[in-house]
């Protein structure tokens, strides 16, 4: 596969803060691209730049072969973007927003009639048309979003947090309708979000803070060099497991919470059973955790998904 | 361009309040001159035929030079609400020449100040067709119109101008507050100009948009005039139209149309380039 989106020493201050100090990476044509990091790591200044808003300091970015600052123009028809805030005008129908977005990309009018049919298909939007886009439900105005962003079928789209504020019902259509555009269309997607489970069906992950990369890779790929599976046993008695810790892994192999459940880390979810066998009476209660995308995430940043 | 255009002014139309409010300038002035100031006026004026017919045809003239502002102002609200709310960002990151955009914006205040305008035109008229007056003949009206397009043309410069410092919505609310109380006087149209002191004389000779108000006062009066004076001596009328702002006197000169309609032309343009230098300086 090709890369659709090359970004190489990457630069950008305002004042004296340095948004973003360094930061490359690329995206593979037909892929879906997490971005991730936490608020104030630089993600909205990259995507400003990227989506040529934002004149990049230094370093290159090249988009569907085009290099930006140079052939912008041909950047922004190559791109299609739904932008965290809604940004339609709610006084015109969902379809009259669609026809002049549309009359950016220099479509003739038959061009841009079966744009705006395929767009709303696509979106799923057709049946509310006809309706101002400021009385739409805050799902029925994601999905126009999509339309529009969709409107010149663009090489690639970016959602930028696209199901931040939905109800879970409306969160799990536009992400399954994100997901069939990629799967079905072959559309490059580069998504920002808070949502791990949403990260964890991406095929490649960036994650960044404080203007850099901290690390990249497929979801698996960061599980696994990131994260740990963690055993966690109640025991009966605690004395006894103790003992039993001390010997086989010592006093830094475990920690006790404060409900009284021991936690002992693994290089691998097999190495569980030993322990187990060993502790099989002392066992009042039993559980083996798999690492997960939040925790490398916490890992890497040293914080929760910063919200908000 | 154009279609940018046709979405401000779907939205500008769709958004009932905003015409009404700025048409509401009109009635204001209207209401304040019926109620107010109008019986002064005819007060100081000697004893002539017509007199409703003439005064009426002088505000509506002074209203027309206005609503060129105030129509404008509200349009260009748009501009800063896109930017405000961010709806820019969906422009810029569209394959859309930033001329055009701005095209749009200018062309759209444009046909929103030249629409309004002439809906004050014709409500002013059956206005005046009520109490006793006769309706602008073909000539005139053309004329009017005219005078219209320029006065637009002028106050949309102006205001774009001011619109390009205005980066929220309040700031440019309060701006349009104190520009719409303001206008009325700058324009001179709420007393006769020659009733006032002579800096504040200078101040409304001086400030473009009054030349669009003399025009159109010079056209509209005309008939309204010729029965008025009909027999009357000609300083007498030469005195009502230099008290009334039918013509501008300028020391010993008197201030002819040609100037009055270069000063429009030259302020348009003045303004234009000048928004066009604060635009361009600031998207570095």
């Amino acid at each position: 596969m090709s890369k659709i989106i090359e970004v190489s020493d990457l630069k950008k201050s305002f004042g004296p803060l340095e948004a973003v100090k360094k930061i490359d990476f690329y995206v593979e044509e037909g892929s879906l691209f997490a971005f991730l990091g936490p608020n104030g790591a630089g993600k909205s200044t990259t995507i400003d730049m990227i989506s040529t808003q934002l004149k990049p300091d230094g370093g290159r970015i090249i988009i569907n072969g085009y290099e930006l600052g140079q052939e912008d123009d041909h950047i922004r028809s190559s791109i299609g973007i739904v932008f965290q805030d809604s940004l339609l005008d709610p006084l015109l129908t969902v379809e009259e927003n669609l026809r002049t977005r549309g009359s950016f990309y220099g479509m003739s009018r038959a061009e841009l009639d079966a744009a705006i049919t395929s767009a709303s298909v696509t979106a799923n939007v057709t049946e509310f048309l006809k309706r101002p886009y400021g009385k739409l439900s805050g799902g029925q105005r994601r999905r126009a979003d999509i339309a529009r962003a969709l409107i010149h079928t663009p090489k690639i789209l970016f959602l930028d947090e696209p199901t931040t504020g939905l109800d879970p019902q409306t969160r799990k259509s536009v992400w399954e309708m994100v997901l069939k555009l990629q799967r079905e269309q072959g559309m490059t997607v580069f998504l920002t979000t808070h949502y791990m489970e949403e990260a964890a069906q991406a095929d490649y992950i960036t994650i960044i803070d404080h203007g850099e990369v901290l690390a990249h890779g497929t979801p698996l790929e960061l599980k696994t060099r990131y994260t740990s599976d963690v055993l966690k046993i109640k025991p009966k008695h605690d004395e006894e497991l103790v003992a039993l810790l001390e010997e086989q892994v010592g006093t830094s192999g475990y920690e006790r919470d404060t409900a009284g459940i021991y936690c002992i880390p693994l290089e691998k979810t097999l190495d569980a059973l030993p322990l187990l066998d060993l502790s099989r009476d002392n066992i009042d209660n039993v559980e083996i955790i798999n690492g997960t995308l939040d925790d490398v995430f916490i890992r890497l940043t040293g914080t929760e998904v910063r919200n908000g | 361009m154009i279609a940018i255009a046709q979405r401000n002014l779907r939205i500008f139309f769709r958004d009932r309040a905003a015409v009404l409010f700025s048409l509401l300038a009109v009635f204001i002035i209207l209401g304040l001159y019926v109620i107010f100031l109008a019986d002064n006026i005819v007060a100081g004026l000697p004893e002539i035929p017509g007199v409703d017919f003439l005064i009426n045809s002088w505000i509506l003239a002074g209203i027309l030079a206005v609503t060129s502002v105030t129509s404008t102002m509200g349009a260009f609200g748009i501009m800063v609400e896109d930017r405000s709310r961010k709806i820019l960002k969906d422009f810029t990151t569209s394959p859309l020449q930033k001329a055009k955009l701005t095209g749009g914006y200018i062309l759209s205040a444009c046909s929103v100040g030249i629409i309004m305008s002439i809906v004050a035109l014709l409500l002013g008229e059956g206005y005046l067709l009520l109490f006793d007056g006769e309706l602008l003949p073909w000539a005139s009206l053309l004329e009017v119109l005219g005078l219209i397009v320029l006065a637009v043309l002028a106050s949309s410069s102006i205001v774009f101008f001011i619109t390009t410092f205005m980066r929220s919505s309040n700031a440019f609310s309060a701006a349009s507050t104190v520009i719409g109380t303001l206008i009325g006087f700058l324009t001179g149209i709420y007393v006769p100009v020659g009733s006032l002191p002579d800096t504040v004389q200078w101040v409304i000779k001086l400030f473009p948009i009054s030349h669009a108000g003399v025009l159109i006062r010079s056209v509209m009066l005309e008939r309204p005039m010729e029965v008025s004076f009909a027999g009357a001596p000609a300083e007498a009328l030469e005195q009502f139209e230099q008290n009334m702002g039918v013509v501008y006197q300028l020391g010993d000169y008197t201030v002819q149309s040609w100037l009055s309609i270069t000063i429009l032309i030259g302020t348009t343009l003045l303004f234009f380039g000048l928004s066009m230098l604060n635009l361009s300086r600031k998207s570095k």
